[in-house]
């Protein structure tokens, strides 16, 4: 005969983590893929840590020397770090503002394509598929002052400044090469979202009386809310570590009106090989990036699509 | 009969065996990176060339002419010695980037580096091998008397760094900023330049920055052949700081105190910046007229930039680095002349930018000696004559017998085979003291160059006045010097 007390405790045990859950033959599968990634993450994440409160000498061998808060002193009183962030959020919603609009335009109008989409849309995707430092070395010479494509253009049509020289148009010549190469990547994710319209509720809609205007923003793109806050997510995380095509037009400039925080963490590192502070830096974007990404999957959530 | 439990693993259990397996294969990839490599052999051989025969080196440099050149004539060095030479030819914040951390990991992957004065000598000079040892060895090929053929000035810049003789690295490349101008343009309007400026406009250090300046809007109101008068490297980039240096030096400006000496000698503790000097506020000042004037596009090119539009016929005149020589005489041949950069209130200052080859502390003793061959054989007179004269060519000479050698003072005059030798004559006077022109050579240069060129970059692009710009840069400077460089301690 059980008692009441006899028949609680086992949920009590529970509640209190006693019995762990237990991972089975699936975790045993999986456990040569989690070692290696533990190996290249959770190390590599752990070392930066310890960097980050260390003065790392490199001479006759890595060494780490404690410096407390040093680093992380400075990184809260650089002069300099506020305009850098400011200047990545700028960036960033410029960026991705501009290719999440021109995006759903483009995959909009190729969906109403007839005949010649196949077409239309390789010749729509190509752009993604070439490297970003090629992105930039050709943004480059297109805007360059002698033999620039763009350069000699611009001049036809009365625009004789120089598109990298000035403080303004360089920040847009980036932006501009970036929404470039990354605008066929929404509008594919778009497409793929249009595509799963169910045409009943199109033709609904156009028997109800609808006009284009109101079934695109009545049942079109609440349709694809969803698919668009996924490309969202996407092009957010690689938004905020863009770093390729800066560095080879601009090198930040001028008067560092393109310097945005990852050029800082490469040069910080790479340039002036100060790994302890390059490690705060790199932290800050990880916790910003952390930050960035738990909105999306909020959101994602908050529409049942994170799980 | 018992019915066993199914074997489980807890979800702690996996997560801690995941970071224990991640820990070992990490432990085990580092200690095999850290594993010790064996030294070379040496081989009883009555020939001092021969004695490493059968082992091979690695040499990291960046891509520039004389590394080209020694990379198209290794053959004759393996034929010589019977060491293979593995050359790996770098972007110089690449090859920065390579040494840097081939130190850091305490190993000598790279026996041969390419030092930069600025990037890798001054920051790493305690890395590197003292090459007296090598060069007064009896059983090694060479003597050490052999080290006053190069330039004084090379040697020091290149060789040397803060106190004591130590020889870090042999000269290997000198670069060197010089005034290059349209011979044709210059020849053909002499006479209006002349009555229109009332003064000769024959470029050289007799002429004054001003008269530049002068000479450039006379270019850009007067002359159709090109668009302007003058071009800059201003980009914000290293080349920025270099062609602002040679106005700032001009007007007696400097980067700290006793600048000359630091630029030459080098230190570790330079002390406060000295350009909020009223000095470099002139050549600050000048500077941003001089780039009123010049081709807009000048904020966007670095060397490469201008070299490439002077070649174009774009611009009239430029500071750039002789190097250019030999694009400027395939594009516009027989068009271009060579010759120091003006002067201003101070002197004629002419950047230099040469390297050396160095050898990197971690080798082992016979190792260090098989790399010291390779310094010996691609700093000889020969090889250097050799790569001034060979299919590949471009390369210019760092000893200074060379330069008295008849046909590379032939060489000087078109029609030449060696481009180059046509700057002979100003790059020599540049490597004088009295018209060099040298930055600081400080192992945290990199961070104060950036200062520097992100506050010119700044005042050209108008956000900034002259003032502002060199007391932030001074400020800013202040603090990376203050911060020491930990890097190397």
């Amino acid at each position: 005969m059980s008692t009441s007390e006899d028949v609680r405790e086992p949920v009590r045990r529970r509640r209190k983590g006693a019995a762990p859950r237990r991972v089975g033959f699936t975790g045993r599968m999986m456990l040569p893929g989690i070692v290696p990634l533990a190996a290249l993450t959770v190390l590599p994440f752990l070392t930066i840590v310890v960097m980050s409160f260390s003065d790392v000498r490199l001479l006759g061998g890595m060494r780490l020397d404690f410096a407390g808060l040093k680093n992380w002193g400075r990184f809260f009183t650089d002069p300099e770090m506020g305009w850098f962030w400011l200047r990545t959020a700028g960036y960033f919603a410029l960026t991705l503002g501009l290719e999440m609009v021109l995006g759903v335009v483009l995959a909009l109008c190729v969906w109403r394509l007839v005949r010649g989409r196949n077409l239309v849309l390789s010749l729509l995707l190509l752009p993604m598929f070439v490297a970003p430092v090629i992105v930039g070395l050709l943004g480059r010479f297109l805007t360059d002052p002698t033999f620039g494509l763009y350069t000699w253009l611009l001049e036809r049509v009365g625009y004789d400044g120089d598109l990298l020289g000035g403080t303004f148009t360089a920040f847009a010549a980036v932006v501009a090469m970036d929404v470039w190469e990354w605008t066929p990547l929404i509008a594919l994710i778009t497409l793929a979202g249009l595509s799963a319209v169910p045409p009943t509720l199109r033709e609904a809609a156009a028997l109800d009386g609808a006009g284009r205007w109101q079934t695109l923003r009545h049942i079109v793109l609440p349709s694809i809310s969803n698919v668009l806050l996924v490309a969202l997510l996407i092009r957010a995380m690689d938004a905020i570590r863009y770093f390729d095509i800066i560095w080879v037009t601009t090198n930040g400039g001028p008067a560092n009106a393109t310097k945005i925080v990852p050029v800082r963490l490469y040069e910080t590192a790479f340039r002036f090989f100060d790994f302890g502070y390059a490690a705060v830096v790199g932290l800050a974007m990880l916790f910003a990036s952390i930050v960035v990404a738990r909105l999306f999957v909020r959101m994602l959530d908050r529409k049942g699509l994170a799980r | 009969m018992v019915d066993q439990e199914p074997s489980v693993i807890s979800r702690r259990r996996t997560l801690g065996g995941a970071l224990a397996g991640g820990a070992a294969f990490a432990a085990g990839g580092l200690l095999n990176g850290c594993a010790t490599r064996g030294d070379v052999r040496r081989r009883d051989t009555a020939d001092p060339w021969r004695r490493f025969a059968g082992c091979t080196l690695n040499f990291v440099s960046e891509n520039t002419a004389p590394t080209s050149a020694i990379a198209a004539d290794a053959e004759r060095f393996t034929a010589l010695t019977g060491i293979h030479v593995n050359i790996v030819t770098l972007e110089l914040s690449a090859l920065v980037q390579k040494v840097a951390l081939d130190l850091a990991s305490g190993q000598s992957q790279y026996q041969i580096i390419y030092a930069d004065s600025y990037q890798v000598l001054a920051p790493y000079a305690d890395g590197l091998v003292d090459l007296r040892e090598p060069a007064s060895d009896d059983s090694l090929p060479g003597d050490d008397s052999d080290l006053a053929d190069f330039f004084p000035l090379q040697m020091d810049v290149s060789g040397r760094f803060g106190r004591g003789d130590r020889v870090l690295a042999l000269p290997y490349d000198c670069a060197t900023m010089i005034w290059q101008y349209r011979e044709d343009l210059f020849e053909a309007h002499h006479e209006r330049m002349a009555n229109d400026l009332g003064f000769d406009p024959t470029p050289g250090p007799q002429r004054s920055w001003e008269e530049y300046y002068r000479i450039a809007e006379w270019f850009n109101d007067n002359v159709d052949e090109v668009s302007y008068g003058t071009g800059h490297q201003a980009k914000q980039h290293d080349s920025l700081m270099c062609d602002f240096s040679n106005v700032l030096f001009a007007h007696g400006g400097q980067y700290f105190e006793n600048g000359e000496h630091i630029g030459r000698f080098g230190a570790v503790d330079p002390g406060p910046s000295t350009l909020g000097s009223e000095e470099a506020l002139a050549g600050a000042e000048f500077y941003r007229r001089l780039l009123s004037v010049a081709d807009p596009a000048s904020t966007t090119w670095d060397w490469t930039g201008l070299g490439a539009a002077f070649a174009a016929g774009r611009v009239a005149m430029c500071p750039n680095w002789h190097e250019f020589a030999a694009d400027n005489e395939r594009s516009l041949p027989g068009r271009v002349g060579y010759t120091t950069l003006p002067s201003g209130p101070a002197k004629s200052a002419n950047m230099y930018g040469g390297a050396g080859i160095a050898i990197n502390g971690n080798t082992a003793p016979n190792e260090r000696d098989a790399a010291w061959l390779f310094l010996k054989w691609a700093t000889s007179r020969k090889t250097q004559l050799r790569n001034l004269t060979g299919e590949v060519g471009g390369a210019t000479p760092t000893r200074s017998s060379i330069y008295r050698a008849p046909e590379i003072r032939r060489a000087q005059q078109r029609p030449t085979g060696m481009p180059t030798m046509l700057t002979a004559p100003a790059v020599q006077q540049a490597w004088k003291p009295e018209y060099s022109g040298l930055r600081p050579k400080i192992p945290m240069w990199n961070e104060c160059d950036t200062a520097i060129y992100t506050e010119l970059s700044r005042m050209l692009a108008g956000d900034a006045a002259p003032r502002r710009a060199m007391r932030d840069a001074r400020d800013h400077i202040d603090r990376i010097v203050s911060r020491g460089w930990v890097a190397a301690e």
